[in-house]
């Protein structure tokens, strides 16, 4: 079934159970292949809060589109819906209730998708592109943070269209995340800066890049007590810092690791060092993935420091990634992601998202020390 | 926790025998006393580093290791706090300590006040004279088989930084590996961060025990995590081509070849980057590389008119040994992409100059591209006239390529030469007079 418009060359049936495929190197892992992926390169997955029944899966890409997915328990896929912009989408989030699906767009304008209605309307204007939208829910406010590449964060209440808030940063926001009480926007030039969400956004502090190269990924992650106490921040030269707000000991515990990165022992071949295009934290376990220009995900245990699993390489790279709300799905998106410039596009070249079952694989080493 | 590491004693100099609290403390009096240039009273991390300094600086040879007591001057071997320290000289150390030990026991038994004997190694070695008692504490248990008592009463710190360099970048890292860690040689230390490009790692490598390799397996992950506290403590080494780190940046180290050569070890240099850490000499090529931050192309978003170039892509950083995998650019893929004519918005702003439908496919059409094309193409009346001049007439400012002007060329190609075929082509040039030369 396709209730998408354009031609998906994926149209038929919902089965989204791929098991016998032979070893074709779009899906080395075998994971469950998401019916109906958008047409052009995936910049954005985001899966529903807990807040709703089932799992929904949104998609927004450089084909102007966002996509809706249902997720069945069986594995199957099911597309919902799908919504437009005028410019490539490079971000989307959700309401915390699960009723709302915000979108960013290089048209320089964030949408708000009622699903249940399946209307969208504009809540944001930016001056540049929109790279980062995000859904802050306070005891007392809530709004949408979009970052862009206009060097503003700017803070929306969806029903007006001025900003209730507008930071200037230092440079165009590449990359941020967001779990209240804290913000973390990652900018152009290695900048980084953490903000405080609690009675109104403000600046908290600028801390110094743990990484050398340009900045392209950032997630939080939270301690034990479900605060958020620091982020991981990822390259594009193959690495990514864990690096803690307050910790005990800074010079311990930040730290940085290497990854995505080919033939890691043979030197008879230069080293390629791949970007770290996204990265996520499992939801109950704090584990976290990497997904890499190299066209591999990679599982890590943050605390005991070491690596869970490094999946097979896809033919892509890894665009995207997201857990759904309980932590069973991990789901990546391989497409192209510009790594290698223009000459390497193919526009012919199918877009995939895949499921992969991340009970079992995300959970953390025994601590030894 | 109760993993035996530490080389199951208190970390000691190899240069001079002197005991220390904390690898950190080691590793400080090492810098200080043992890897200090004469000349310029430069600190380096290791002997060999201090070598090449005083070679490649100050155009002179060292003949050993200042301060070093005799037998334990060899400027040769790369000891970085208790790492690189060899098998035999562990042993000794470990029998002198039990021998030690045992003396103590003795005399406490039969005189509870002689505490002479202890000086050697609580006396000088101590910089915080409150913890002399300890080590003499810490000694009768080591006459206990376990390790335990020892690393893990109160010293938090040191058991944490006693970990990795037991193992390749181990210890915290190999849920198989408690039952091999006792096993471990002390030999095996160098791996996390140690390791400059050159020398060093080989003679790690043959030292490992059969019990490794299985858990070696992990290895090509486990290099990968880097460790915040020996990392601290373990710059990389190659001190001399590296002599001006920027102070309050620290420098993840770089996979060197050398220290990837470490074959099954996969030992990747410990990367850390603490930020309040101090400067960290690294990879010479990562270092020059790193310190080349192109600015030329910032900000490339706001200039929709500068011709697409498909250019290949280039690399940022490129060394002998690895080369990152992005284009050459100091903007984002998503920046860089997001130039493109296809990815234009549909609907025109007040900024954009460039408004054509993404896909290539409506471009056949005529009109679509009449959109844009005025705007960008000062004194050109007809839209058609760039594409259809171009081979047939020649009109000036246009050439056969066509592309500049567009600034889109890549895309516009395939139409545009599907055009001038057209018999409509015929009828332009009387159309297009008011500008040519017609």
């Amino acid at each position: 079934m396709s209730l998408f418009g354009t031609n998906t060359a994926f149209g038929s049936g919902g089965t989204g159970v791929f098991g016998s495929t032979t070893t074709d190197s779009h899906n080395p892992m075998k994971d469950v292949e998401v019916t109906s992926p958008p047409d052009d390169s995936i910049s954005c997955l985001a899966f529903s809060p807990p807040t709703m029944p089932g799992n929904f899966l949104i998609g927004g890409s450089w084909a102007n589109d966002v996509r809706c997915w249902e997720v069945q328990d069986n594995g199957q896929t099911v597309p919902k819906a799908q919504q437009m912009h005028t410019g490539p989408v490079l971000d989307v989030c959700w309401s915390d209730d699960g009723s709302k699906v915000f979108t960013a767009s290089c048209d320089k304008t964030a949408k708000m998708w009622d699903l249940n209605s399946n209307q969208t309307i504009q809540i944001a204007q930016h001056e540049g592109p929109i790279r980062t939208i995000h859904w802050i829910k306070a005891p007392n406010y809530s709004c949408v943070m979009t970052g862009s590449w206009d060097k503003t964060l700017k803070f929306w209440d969806t029903r007006s269209p001025n900003p209730m808030m507008s930071l200037q940063m230092p440079e165009r926001c590449y990359c941020a995340d967001v779990v209240y009480p804290m913000a973390v926007v990652a900018t152009a030039e290695r900048g980084l800066i953490v903000y405080q969400l609690e009675n109104q956004p403000s600046e908290f502090r600028r801390i110094e890049s743990p990484l050398k190269h340009q900045h392209r990924c950032v997630a939080i992650f939270k301690d034990k007590q479900s605060k958020p106490t620091g982020f991981a921040l990822g390259s594009i030269e193959g690495r990514v810092a864990i690096h803690y707000i307050n910790p005990p000991n800074p010079a311990k515990d930040n730290f940085t690791f290497k990854c995505h990165r080919s033939n890691g022992t043979n030197t008879a071949t230069p080293q390629d060092i791949y970007a770290v295009n996204a990265i996520s934290f499992h939801p109950v376990h704090g584990t976290l993935a990497t997904v890499g220009s190299d066209g591999r995900f990679s599982f890590w245990d943050k605390d005991a420091r070491t690596k869970l699993k490094t999946s097979e390489q896809l033919d892509q790279p890894i665009t995207a990634c997201c857990f759904n709300s309980n932590g069973n799905i991990f789901a990546y998106a391989s497409s192209y992601d510009w790594s290698k410039g223009h000459e390497y596009y193919n526009p012919q070249k199918k877009n995939y998202i895949f499921l992969r079952n991340a009970a079992e694989e995300l959970k953390p080493r025994n601590k030894k020390w | 926790m109760g993993r035996k590491k530490k080389k199951q004693m208190k970390p000691w100099c190899w240069y001079c025998n002197r005991d220390f609290d904390d690898e950190k403390i080691l590793i400080q009096h090492q810098k200080a006393k043992h890897f200090k240039c004469h000349i310029c009273h430069k600190k380096l991390y290791t002997g060999p580093g201090l070598a090449i300094h005083c070679m490649q600086v100050h155009k002179e040879t060292i003949d050993g290791v200042p301060n070093a007591i005799p037998g334990r001057t060899d400027i040769e071997l790369e000891i970085y706090g208790m790492e690189g320290i060899p098998e035999k000289d562990m042993e000794e150390r470990r029998r002198v300590l039990e021998q030690k030990t045992q003396e103590n026991q003795k005399k406490k038994q039969q005189d509870d006040s002689d505490e002479d004997d202890d000086d050697e190694e609580a006396g000088p070695s101590f910089q915080q004279p409150a913890t002399t008692v300890q080590p003499q504490a810490a000694y009768a248990p080591m006459t206990q088989p376990g390790m335990a008592p020892v690393p893990a009463p109160g010293m938090p710190h040191g058991s944490y930084s006693g970990m990795p360099p037991m193992m390749p970048g181990v210890p915290p890292m190999m849920p198989g590996m408690p039952p091999v860690m006792p096993g471990m040689p002390p030999g095996m230390m160098p791996m996390s961060g140690m390791m400059p490009p050159t020398h060093g790692m080989p003679p790690m490598m043959p030292g490992m025990p059969p019990g490794i390799p299985p858990p070696m397996g992990h290895h090509p992950g486990i290099p990968h995590m880097a460790q915040a506290p020996p990392a601290t403590a373990r710059p990389a080494v190659p001190a001399t081509t590296v002599s001006t780190p920027q102070p309050s940046v620290s420098k993840p180290l770089f996979p060197s070849a050398g220290q990837v050569q470490q074959a099954a070890s996969g030992v990747a240099v410990s990367s850390t980057a603490p930020p309040s850490a101090a400067p960290k000499p690294t990879f010479p090529a990562y270092t020059q590389s790193s310190a080349t931050a192109p600015t030329n192309t910032s900000s490339t978003v706001a200039k929709p008119g500068t011709p697409v170039t498909s250019k290949p892509a280039t690399l940022t950083t490129t060394s002998a040994t690895s080369k990152l995998i992005h284009p050459d650019e100091d903007i984002s893929l998503e920046e860089l992409r997001a130039q493109l004519p296809r990815y234009q918005c549909k609907i025109p702003s007040a900024g954009q100059a460039h408004v054509t439908s993404p896909p290539v496919a409506p471009m056949g059409g005529v009109l679509p591209p009449q959109q844009g094309i005025p705007a960008q193409q000062p004194g050109v009346r007809h839209p058609m006239q760039g594409p259809y001049g171009a081979p047939p007439q020649g009109v000036p400012g246009y050439v056969p390529g066509g592309m500049p002007p567009y600034g889109q060329a890549p895309p516009m190609v395939p139409p545009y030469q599907a055009a001038p075929p057209r018999p409509a082509i015929g009828m332009r040039p009387p159309v297009m007079s008011p500008g040519g030369r017609y």
